[in-house]
């Protein structure tokens, strides 16, 4: 989180100064450099994290074109401008950086570097792919909120050939939904039962009531819709500042002065229970029609 | 009044009275249609307007984010203005016993209707999204002064049309029972019903009286109200120019103004048209003619208050305002409405031969169309001059002028007000035939005689 912040804070300034970058040219003798890593699935799983914890948050998720807008763009990693690329050119292009994007020779040591061009590799057209996505498993998950001890209590199935058993040893996030997206609280992971109890912190804050919406949900390698559990009273309840003044004029029914209120209904009845009476009059006169001759 | 003892005499007074004030609502001619086409074109046209309006949402007008009430609110305001003239003649003036009044005075309740109702529709038409309209009630608040004014505008709508109504219920038995052969049978059905099976008994005079005199002592608090809670949404905020506790008088008396030029303007009309030129006689116009002298001068006086005080102090936000009004944007229009709105009219009808029926119906004119300027001048400017400084928007947001869906509205609401006082003039008599006609001193029971000729 902190590192994204900073790295949007670091593209803002270098965009200033921003070179009109074309071409990245990179040392002839840079280029060919060899990956002195193996390309293989310890190496590319390696990569993936610490592509996932360094560059997604500019790049975005690969093959999704969800990168950040900036200019130049960070491009996706399966893009063909980034695959165009040799292995001692992305080395290159991470190590030193340029413009938005950032230098990682300080904080990535130079194996994850190269890790990390091994987990770009692993999209490129001319490679055999060693890390393939799992296909994603349906899953469901069951869950309540035990107010009293302050817990949310988990069950989770997921498909296997066809037929629903527990899901042993998988995280459960736990996150309290507000307006903009859900927040995450926590996170568990189940039993060989599939079962999993969560404890609320008590430093949570519901609304003005102390009611959260709780979000239960899986990772993304399942099929599985999330849980709602919706105004449980688990949380501290908001402080909400009045910013209305009671008594001020314009103001909402709740903050009406009293004087106010019953002057307008006292007004109002008076006026409408004289022309009521005055309606009544009226059938009066039909009524006096029809009997006198 | 002396009574007229021969019968023979009475009866015959009485058919003239009622051929004179029945003509109205006999008469029919290519002019009155030609009115009606007339009317129900600019009718069609307005309406269209509105579905623009609906459709586009109320981007098509001129009012923006600063300038959110624009020529629909000053208009409202003339409306309510106008009919508060209803409260005036047709019950202080009535209370007081002042008799000349009363043959004016159902001319005062159709402009009152009229232009009453069509304050309320205004409002309905300065709505974004007027799908919403219940929402008012549902969601209303009692604290704010937007929620008063719909009451009170609906409650003296109702009294209006209650005041309206009641007075003539005995002339809808005379026209019930002596129309027939000259009226359609739908306007005959509709007479018998609204006649309540009147029959003239002393009982029944005697309950409507009462209930004419309840609904008479009503309508003060109510239309008093009804224009001050008017100016309250003006003078309820802190706005320059509006934040004056001046606001709720200066109001009613310039709604006065407004009020006494509409009603003579309709007389003149009705006088010329209907042939009634000994019912709404010379001297009827003279009165009203003094009658709009004075609420002038009270209006003057109640202006001079309003501008010189602050005139005079100028504190920082008051002063660009009222510069805007003495020497700015609006100072043409201010000095206009200043002049031939108050002054003129009250130094020229201070003449007997401009109270004369035409001169003074040509002045009430010229006083109607500034009383509208005036409510343009109070709503607009004040909201041009917010107290913070107006920044990063386009300049249109600042500057308010009305675009052409608005003065079609406009041109609508008051062409529904006009078709309303002439659908009232053809369904009933403009001056109520059974109290002229006792007025005169023609005896009660010959008014349900069934004449055998
Ligand atoms: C602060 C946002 C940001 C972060 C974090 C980031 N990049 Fe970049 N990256 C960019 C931008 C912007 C460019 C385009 C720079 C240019 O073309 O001048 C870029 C370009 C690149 C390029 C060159 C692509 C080409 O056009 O040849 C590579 C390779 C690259 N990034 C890899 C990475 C890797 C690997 C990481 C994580 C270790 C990462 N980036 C982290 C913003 C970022």
């Amino acid at each position: 989180m902190n590192n994204k912040i900073s790295y949007i804070i670091i593209a803002i300034l270098f965009l200033s100064v921003q070179s009109f970058a074309q071409e990245w040219l990179v040392p002839g003798d840079q280029r060919n450099i060899k990956n002195p890593l193996e390309y293989n699935l310890d190496n590319v799983q390696k990569g993936k994290d610490l592509y996932l914890k360094n560059c997604k948050s500019c790049h975005g998720d690969p093959g999704k074109n969800n990168a950040l807008p900036l200019v130049p763009p960070p491009v996706d990693i399966t893009s063909e401008k980034m695959q165009k690329n040799t292995v001692g050119e992305l080395f290159y292009k991470i190590t030193n950086g340029r413009g938005g994007m950032p230098q990682f020779k300080t904080n990535i040591s130079e194996d994850d570097r190269w890790r990390i061009v091994n987990y770009i590799m692993n999209f490129n057209p001319n490679r055999e792919p060693v890390l393939v996505a799992a296909p994603k498993v349906k899953a469901k998950i069951m869950a309540s909120v035990n107010e009293k001890e302050r817990k949310v209590e988990v069950f989770a199935e997921h498909e296997v050939k066809g037929k629903y058993s527990s899901l042993g040893n998988e995280q459960i996030t736990i996150s309290a939904k507000k307006y903009f997206g859900n927040i995450k609280i926590g996170e568990v992971t189940t039993d060989n039962n599939g079962r999993a109890e969560f404890n609320i912190p008590e430093s949570l804050i519901g609304d003005e009531e102390g009611n959260v919406n709780m979000v239960v949900s899986l990772g993304e390698d399942y099929i599985a819709e999330a849980v709602l559990l919706e105004e449980a009273k688990v949380g501290q309840n908001k402080k909400v500042q009045k910013l209305i003044k009671p008594g001020i004029l314009w103001s909402t029914n709740e903050n009406i002065q009293i004087w106010l209120l019953l002057s307008y209904i006292g007004a109002v009845g008076a006026a409408w229970a004289a022309i009521a009476y005055v309606v009544f009059q009226l059938i009066k006169v039909k009524r006096l029609g029809k009997t006198e001759h | 009044m002396e009574k007229i003892e021969s019968a023979a005499e009475s009866r015959k007074l009485l058919n003239k009275i009622t051929n004179d004030l029945t003509r109205s609502i006999v008469k029919k001619d290519e002019l009155t249609r030609f009115w009606f086409f007339i009317l129900i074109m600019f009718v069609i046209v307005g309406l269209w307007g509105w579905i623009v309006q609906i459709k586009t949402g109320l981007g098509v007008t001129g009012m923006r984010d600063y300038v959110s009430w624009g020529m629909y609110i000053a208009n409202f305001v003339f409306f309510v203005a106008v009919s508060l003239i209803g409260f005036l003649i047709s019950s202080a003036l009535h209370l007081l016993k002042i008799p000349w009044a009363k043959p004016i005075s159902r001319v005062a309740e159709q402009v009152a209707i009229a232009f009453v109702a069509l304050a309320g529709i205004i409002i309905v038409m300065d709505m974004g999204r007027p799908d919403r309209f219940m929402n008012i009630f549902l969601h209303g608040r009692f604290a704010s002064p937007i929620i008063w004014d719909v009451t009170v505008i609906t409650t003296y709508l109702a009294i209006s049309v209650l005041l309206f109504y009641i007075p003539l219920i005995p002339d809808l038995a005379i026209l019930r029972d002596k129309m027939s052969d000259k009226l359609p049978k739908w306007q005959l059905t509709m007479y018998k019903i609204l006649s309540l099976g009147w029959k003239g008994s002393a009982e029944q005079y005697k309950t409507i009286y009462h209930a004419m005199r309840v609904l008479m002592i009503l309508i003060i608090p109510v239309g008093l109200s009804i224009h001050t809670v008017t100016s309250w949404l003006f003078a309820a905020t802190l706005r320059s120019g509006w934040d004056t506790a001046i606001l709720g008088p200066y109001f009613v008396a310039g709604a006065f103004v407004a009020g006494t030029a509409a009603v003579i303007m309709v007389m003149y009309v009705y006088r010329l048209r209907y042939g009634l030129k000994d019912y709404f006689e010379d001297f009827h116009f003279d009165y009203m003619g003094k009658l709009l002298v004075f609420v002038c001068l009270v209006y003057l006086y109640f202006n001079v208050n309003e501008y010189l005080v602050p005139g005079y102090k100028m504190k920082e936000a008051d002063g660009i305002h009222l510069n805007e009004l003495f020497q700015g944007n609006y100072s043409g229009v201010f000095w206009i409405v200043q002049v031939a709105g108050l002054i003129l009219p009250i130094f020229l009808l201070l003449f007997s031969y401009f109270r004369k029926p035409l001169p003074i119906s040509i002045i009430s004119f010229v006083v109607l169309i500034m009383a509208w300027l005036k409510r343009y001048i109070i709503v607009i400017p004040t909201l041009e001059h917010p107290f913070l400084p107006v920044q990063n928007v386009p300049g249109i947001f600042q500057h308010y002028s009305p675009t052409s869906i608005e003065v079609m509205i406009t041109i609508f609401s008051f062409v529904a007000a006009l078709i309303i006082i002439s659908v009232l003039a053809k369904l009933f008599p403009v001056i109520t035939i059974w109290e002229y006609a006792s007025e005169k001193g023609i005896d009660k029971k010959y008014l349900t005689e069934n004449d055998k000729n």
